[in-house]
């Protein structure tokens, strides 16, 4: 197969599983969810292949797909360097999900639908990797949303699971909005959606760059990656089961928001880089401070995530599109690991959530146990693990540039081991604290094998000499010039120091405070006020409900009015009373008796006849 | 003596206001429909009156073709009424009036 080939195979793969499963298999739970995981297999077979064929050199191709006049949508891929990358961790991490959930949904009554879901999330996520043009992105942006509600919704008879899919449906709407203002106005502005195109555009003439079309584009990422203002929907999406929290919420779907500013970092002017950086890392702190105040094994995460997602940020804020990319990847790698260790937890201990009620679970559990405690390392950054190295590279790059990002990224790596510390300790140590957790089972093999994969991808992930060659061609650029910069080696011993002192005194304060095995927070127990602040989170969701319910509800109720009045009152019944009245007349006429006919006939011979003297 | 034209339109128009009268007036469909020939045959008197007063042939031959026209007319229409009688046992308009329902 040429490359183009083997990129449509990959693309219509799970494409064609999702379908056939809708049409034929939505009764056949066990079946559909073997396909829908060979489905995923043949992802992994294909993408080896596509990277096969992938030389360095970019292969584009794109097809016509709509035209309207003069103006022409396409479809087509850009399969660079920054695709294959991103496209062998989705495919990779999106597998071994697949074979996660094929034990964790085991007893599930919905199987087809879940699996047809992660099938068409496969797809959808694929499209945004391979687009090559923005309103392609779009639309398999729309997709992703689409299957992130359909998967979030998935215990649909459950209050809290209808609510969160709602919520993250309407809430990436607004930031999609803003994406698409930035499409339109940059294809008014540049006269072309295609990347590459682009990409040659504004290297020609650097003065095109457009500080509005990239902070309008920027919307997206904020609502697909659950930035600052639009982060509300990221703890709530937990609803969802655990694989597609790892998934969707922490490995690829979030992560696409990043890939997507990479993909078109050179649309960015100074002044937006400098406000994502900024945003990003107070998410990272923000984040980081919400995250004491959860008891739910898996918001913590999803806290911790947003966390991660913020240094992301703050990387590609300060000019360093790689460095993000490369903790996007090792990134994906341990919170995968870190999620779907939960989802063993909690298959362990029969859907038990609350890490108040765990305890002493690194006896029962030790596979998942030493696995989780390997992502929480890497995630905590400990010298070697893939997390180190690419939350190093973030720290050393704002420790460069810019001092107070650098603070608040330092205070986010501080935090990030304080609450990670606070989950292990309580959940995975000192004794059960509940009748769930006392019985609780290692899980099946087909639930550790994904574990021990991750956990060896997040400790080897980081290592960029591993990497095949034609991969992570901008993550080696950054990091090389990231090497090669002024004061790198102070800054780099600094870096190591601080960053060694967050994890360990972060973990440590956590044992000391928390302690092993607790059955209640001692921070709400001793310091309920503080424990109440950050409960509240800042109160954006109440902020939000106010809006809904006082401005928004009553703009609406105002329009509402007004469309019963003019639209429904004036327009519609308007013009069909007109219309009635007018049918009224035609029926009067139309009586049935011949003679009056006759007389009919004659008033309009005798009008043709004035008419043909010109009376009128 | 010879008569004028405008003896002969006089005639014309007179059968011509019967035939009228009579489609107007009458409820059956068989005498409307004589009623109808009527007009046809004023109309016929004018246009021969018009030719001979003219010395041209014009309006004779226009009323061959009248003729021959009201000769396919009464067959489809005569065809018609014996149907209708057929169908409803009668010929009168004031009952012939499913349109209006």
């Amino acid at each position: 197969m040429t490359a183009t080939q083997t990129l449509i195979a990959l693309l219509l793969t799970p494409l064609v599983t999702a379908t056939f499963i809708a049409l034929f298999m939505r009764r056949l739970g066990a079946i559909a969810s073997y396909f829908s995981v060979t489905a995923s297999g043949l992802i992994c077979i294909f993408s080896v292949l596509a990277i096969g064929h992938f030389d360095g050199s970019t292969i584009a191709v794109s097809w016509d797909w709509l035209r309207f006049g003069t103006f022409e949508v396409q479809i087509g891929f850009l399969f660079d360097s920054i695709a294959a990358t991103m496209l062998t961790m989705v495919a990779f991490v999106g597998f071994l999900i697949h074979i996660f959930s094929l034990g964790y949904m085991q007893s599930d009554t919905a199987k087809a639908r879940f699996f047809g879901g992660l099938s068409i999330f496969m797809f959808s996520m694929l499209g945004i990797i391979l687009a090559d043009n923005l309103i392609m992105i779009f639309v398999f942006w729309e997709l992703v949303g689409f299957s992130s509600y359909m998967l979030i919704g998935h215990y649909l008879d459950t209050e809290e699971a209808k609510e969160a899919s709602k919520k993250a449906f309407i809430v990436n709407r607004i930031g999609d909005l803003g994406f698409l203002v930035g499409i339109v106005y940059a294809y008014w502005h540049f006269g072309t959606v295609n990347l590459a195109q682009l990409e040659a555009l504004v290297t020609a003439q650097p003065d095109l760059i457009n500080a509005t079309i990239a902070a309008f584009l920027m919307c997206g990422f904020i609502g697909k990656s659950a930035q600052f203002p639009l982060h509300v929907w990221l703890p709530d999406a937990m609803a969802g089961p655990t694989p597609v929290s790892a998934l969707i919420h922490a490995a690829t779907m979030v992560a696409a928001g990043v890939y997507f500013l990479i993909r078109i970092v050179f649309l960015f002017p100074v002044e937006v880089l400098d406000f994502i950086s900024y945003l990003g890392a107070t998410v990272a702190v923000y984040a980081g401070f919400c995250a004491y105040a959860q008891h739910d094994i898996k918001k913590i995460l999803a806290y911790s995530t947003l966390s991660q997602l913020g240094y992301m940020a703050a990387a590609f804020g300060l000019g360093y599109p790689g460095v993000a990319f490369f903790h996007l990847i090792t990134h994906a790698f341990f919170k995968a690991l870190l999620f779907l260790g939960a989802g063993s937890v909690i298959h362990g201990c029969h859907h038990e959530q609350n890490i108040f009620k765990m305890g002493g679970l690194i006896k029962r559990m030790p596979v998942t146990s030493i696995t989780f405690a390997i992502g929480l390392m890497a995630l905590c950054g400990v010298y070697g693990m893939s997390g180190f190295y690419s939350k190093d590279a973030i720290l050393i790059a704002s420790g460069l540039t810019n001092t107070p990002i650098f603070v608040l990224l330092i205070i986010g790596a501080f935090l990030t081991a304080g609450y990670m510390g606070r989950l292990f300790w309580i959940a995975f140590l000192g004794t059960p604290n509940s009748e769930a957790a006392s019985h609780a089972k290692e899980s099946p093999l087909t639930l550790l094998l994904p574990l021990v994969i991750l956990a060896m991808l997040s400790i080897t992930g980081g290592l960029l000499q591993l990497w095949p060659d034609s991969l992570g061609g901008l993550i080696r650029y950054d990091v090389d010039h990231l090497h090669h910069a002024e004061q790198y080696d102070a800054m780099h011993y600094f870096v190591l120091k601080l960053g060694t002192a967050a994890w360990i005194i972060g973990l440590l304060a956590a044992l000391f405070f928390y302690r092993v095995g607790a059955s209640e927070d001692r921070l709400k127990k001793n310091f309920l006020p503080i424990f109440q602040f950050l409960h509240a989170k800042l109160w954006f969701d109440e902020i939000y409900n106010f809006y809904v319910a006082n401005v928004q509800q009553r703009v609406a109720r105002l329009l509402n009015f007004l469309d019963l009045l003019l639209i429904e009152g004036l327009l519609i019944r308007g013009s069909a009373g007109a219309i009635s009245l007018l049918g009224m007349f035609a029926r009067s006429i139309h009586v049935g008796n011949l003679h009056s006919y006759v007389y009919w006939f004659l008033a309009g011979m005798l009008l043709l006849w004035l008419a043909c003297f010109g009376l009128f | 003596m010879t008569i004028g034209l405008n003896a002969f339109l006089m005639v014309s128009g007179l059968l011509f206001s019967i035939g009228i009268f009579g489609v107007i007036l009458r409820k059956n469909t068989l005498v409307i429909y004589m009623s109808l020939e009527l007009m046809l045959n004023a109309v016929n008197l004018a246009l021969v009156s018009f030719s001979r007063y003219n010395a041209t042939m014009d309006g004779n031959i226009f009323v061959f073709f009248i003729i021959t026209v009201a000769a396919a007319e009464v067959a489809v229409g005569l065809a018609i009424v014996v149907a209708l009688y057929r169908r409803r046992q009668s010929v009168m308009v004031d009952e012939i009036n499913a349109l209006s329902r």
